[in-house]
């Protein structure tokens, strides 16, 4: 515990913790104003235990809790006879579980606006996406000829929101695979079947006494990540598409800094954009405009955090002032009039930092009530009065704002973002082939999807950020999304004149092109959008995505969400590196199944490698092995 | 002389033995009941975090001369005959820190226990669990290591065990059957990556 505040010793703190100078100087202001964050908390938390840490503990039923020795004496099976490998896979397949079941639900919520908005129910929302409605529609053999895009639209919703119950065995979105890619799930038998299907029977799985081979359980893993990757987390990138639009290239600003010393600042925070898209709608509102004045503000200032701050980023070019560990960060700044929050990756404790300043937290959604926060209820109906309501609540606490207590970094950094598959191949001209030509012709090597989230354990951005230099050093193309995009921009990667730090042959397709040699391409759901993309390239040249030079890692991953992302990754066929160990070390069985054995199923497997200069070794080692396999 | 041996390489950091420590020390001798008493019982024993995420479980030695004996000005120290362990007689106890500030191991703390009416903050060290061994039971710290970090017994014994393991790697090759376990390679490895992160923030 620091005790006494010692300003040369906050700021040799703050370099440890972080890499970026802004989020730097915030958390030397944390120190100074006794704020706690996640740091202090992960160093109260030292030591964690062993056994957790391992995957070895088991706490599912009552006749434990269990743990493995994992030297190799006694105890060496939990009181039901579960050893190192069952206990090591079943909690394995619990976290990948709660991952796509947290990725699903947000895909359905989005779907349910959908299908009010195709009502007439919504209040504020439109279809603006209508090509995107269209490719769904043929996907979904849904009739267009002749018809409004509401009833397509409501005919599309419904049929998609089948999928998660679905009785026909499989889910449409995953017939965008190439072909020999599915071919490989069908004879592993990990084809998902429907969403919520795979999820409920995993927690039947992880019962005692239902599987006791840990093989057959983390096939049912692959299985379960697949309905996230190819269907929930698809479908939430593919009706936000519909409802907002398909993001197209867009300049904008990132880091604390985009917060403003004289305006009303609202920070949306969490994953799912429905609200926070009304809020964007909200503060057009002349009435409101003039109320931010009449309380001394210059105006309203929006800006996004985590995935929420990518979905009005990628759509709006609404600045993003930060990733995961910013989230304390932003409201130490002492400008947050209001931290509206969705869901996933907020702090349990936020209303408690919010405490030590005048924010006030706005929890939005009935799965997430975080005590402490003013609660206001989404509803699709009613989304654009409940937006309206949060701004107000906002300005009304302007002049709460203690202008003696406030500190904003001085400087946002510029950044690209909107680079969603559709735009990609957009800035390519249309078509994929200058990319395949350019990768045939080795002036781009392979592409790596960095992507996942902050970890405190990790310098904050020093993975993701160090990672993607020595990536496109290596002229590996690099396209990001979640934290990992958002580190980028801080560091000025996302921008076309980072071509400079590329190889020559990246360097010269992104200065023909206009492109930065890291691409935004959004949320942590957009992860699908980086799966599309591999299955369009795979499907031009006739072979399955396990087959390309492609790339996963995951430099600072915290959450069970990106065990699932990684392993619909891998199951994809493309090789992922994670920067901290899952909880799987203490079976030697399950590492070499994850790390090895995979390669013979998927042609792709893990591996862990923390030192981000390593991993690009591996990531590089492996696009050329798979070069190679293609006789380039 | 019998003692607690500290095998740190197997150290995982699950501080079992810190929970079974103040579980022993409370007035009812239960996890459910100990956690709601007022003075709450705490740990004797300390694991704590040296580089590295590596962990070491640090308790009294029961130094024979004692230091802390030997510079306690109310005699508050004593020596248990029986097992050779230091004690306090918390009654005597005047909260000086003398005792501290002699201990080589920076074990001592000082809190309230149940045995004391007053609110007053006493030398409340590791005991050895004299009690549990007069009936014949281990330390409860020992009982409760699942990896072997925690050995109790008599320390030429231990030691031998160690010297013997040392002896065989310098005659035979290494991974010849030792007494120790050696360390496998799944915890090795998980240990290497672990010091690379921890690199990351230094």
């Amino acid at each position: 515990m620091r005790k006494m505040y010692d300003a040369s010793e906050a700021k040799k703190v703050a370099a440890q913790r972080a890499l970026d100078p802004t989020d730097q100087e915030m958390i030397e202001k944390t120190i100074e104003d006794g704020v706690e964050t996640a740091w202090d908390r992960l160093e109260n938390q030292q030591p964690q235990c062993g056994f957790g840490q391992l995957g070895v503990c088991c706490n599912r039923c009552t006749m434990g809790p269990c743990r493995i020795e994992p030297f190799g004496s006694k105890p060496d099976r939990g009181v039901c006879g579960a050893n190192a490998d069952l206990i090591v896979a079943r909690n394995m397949l619990d976290d990948l579980s709660t991952g796509a079941a947290a990725h699903s639900d947000h895909g359905r919520e989005v779907l349910e606006v959908l299908l009010e908005t195709a009502e007439g129910k919504s209040q504020g929302y439109q279809i603006l996406g209508e090509e995107k409605l269209a490719t769904l529609a043929g996907e979904y053999s849904i009739e267009t000829e002749g018809r409004e895009k509401e009833a397509i639209a409501e005919e599309l919703a419904r049929a998609m929101l089948e999928e998660f119950g679905t009785l026909k065995n499989s889910i449409q979105l995953a017939e965008r695979a190439p072909e020999k890619t599915r071919g490989l799930w069908k004879a592993a038998g990990i084809y998902p079947r429907s969403v919520d299907r795979e999820i409920v029977e995993s927690m039947h799985r992880i019962h005692m006494g239902v599987g006791a081979d840990y093989t057959n359980i983390l096939l049912h893993g692959m299985r379960t990540s697949l309905s996230d990757g190819w269907g929930g987390s698809m479908m939430a990138t593919d009706a936000s598409d519909i409802l907002f639009g398909t993001p197209t290239p867009v300049t904008s600003w990132a880091n604390l800094g985009v917060l403003s010393k004289d305006q009303v600042n609202v920070v949306m925070h969490g994953h799912n954009p429905v609200l926070s898209e009304m809020i964007v709608k909200a503060v057009e509102d002349p009435e409101l405009k003039k109320y931010a004045e009449e309380q001394g503000a210059k105006g309203i200032n929006l800006v996004g955090m985590c995935c929420t701050g990518n979905e009005l980023l990628m759509r709006h070019g609404i600045p993003i002032a930060g990733n995961m560990l910013d989230q304390e960060l932003a409201i130490a700044t002492g400008a947050v009039e209001v931290m509206v929050i969705d869901y996933q990756c907020i702090f349990p404790s936020i209303t408690h930092t919010a405490a030590c300043y005048h924010t006030k937290v706005i929890a939005t959604s009935e799965k997430s009530k975080v005590q402490g926060a003013i609660y206001k209820e989404f509803h699709p109906e009613t989304g654009l009065d409940t937006a309206k309501e949060i701004v107000r609540l906002a300005i009304d606490n302007f002049p709460n704002r203690n202008p003696d207590r406030v500190k904003i970094p001085a400087k946002p950094i510029k950044m690209m973002a909107g680079f969603s598959e559709e735009a990609i191949k957009g800035a390519l001209g249309g078509s994929y082939k200058p990319l395949i030509d350019a990768i045939v012709a080795g002036s781009i090597k392979g592409v790596v999807g960095i992507v996942g989230c902050n970890n405190p354990k990790i310098k904050h951005d020093y993975g993701h950020v160090t990672l993607a230099k020595e990536l496109i050093k290596r002229n590996i193309l690099v396209v990001e999304t979640g934290c990992a995009a958002i580190a980028s921009g801080k560091a000025g990667l996302l921008l076309p004149e980072a071509a400079d730090m590329a190889g020559d042959g990246l360097k010269s397709v992104c200065n023909a092109l206009g492109i930065p040699p890291v691409l935004h391409m959004g949320s942590c759901v957009d992860c699908s959008r980086i799966l599309v993309l591999a299955a369009h390239i795979a499907d031009e040249l006739g072979v399955g995505i396990e087959d390309l030079p492609l790339g996963g890692a995951a430099p600072e991953w915290y959450s069970q969400k990106a065990v699932s992302i990684g392993t619909y990754f891998v199951s994809s066929g493309v090789y992922t590196v994670l920067g901290i160990p899952p909880k799987i070390f203490g079976s030697p069985n399950v590492v070499e199944l994850l790390t090895v054995t995979l390669k013979d199923v998927v042609n792709a497997s893990f591996a862990v490698e923390p030192d981000p200069v390593k991993a690009a070794d591996l990531l590089e080692t492996e696009i050329e092995r798979k070069r190679t396999a293609l006789g380039i | 002389m019998k003692t607690v041996f500290v095998r740190p390489e197997r150290c995982i950091g699950c501080r079992h033995c810190e929970v079974a420590c103040a579980i022993e020390h409370a007035e009812n001798k239960n996890l459910f009941d100990a956690i709601s008493e007022d003075p709450v019982s705490k740990p004797r024993i300390h694991v704590e975090v040296g580089i590295h995420y590596l962990t070491f479980p640090n308790r009294c030695r029961h130094c024979d001369p004692a230091p802390c004996m030997q510079v306690c000005p109310t005699e508050a120290l004593y020596r248990d005959t029986e097992t050779g362990s230091v004690a306090v007689d918390y009654a005597k106890c005047i909260g000086c820190a003398v005792c501290a500030m002699a201990c080589p191991f920076g074990i001592i703390q000082f809190d309230k226990v149940f045995q004391l009416d007053t609110s007053r903050e006493v030398n409340a060290k590791c005991d050895n669990c004299i009690e549990r061994q007069k009936e014949g039971l281990i330390p409860a710290c020992v009982e409760a290591c699942k990896t072997g970090a925690l050995e109790f017994g008599d320390a030429n014994e231990l030691i031998r065990v160690s010297r013997k393991d040392f002896t065989m790697r310098m005659i035979k090759s290494e991974g010849t059957d030792v007494e120790v376990p050696k360390i496998p390679a799944n915890i090795q490895a998980y240990r290497t990556i672990m010091k690379e992160i921890a690199k990351t923030c230094e």
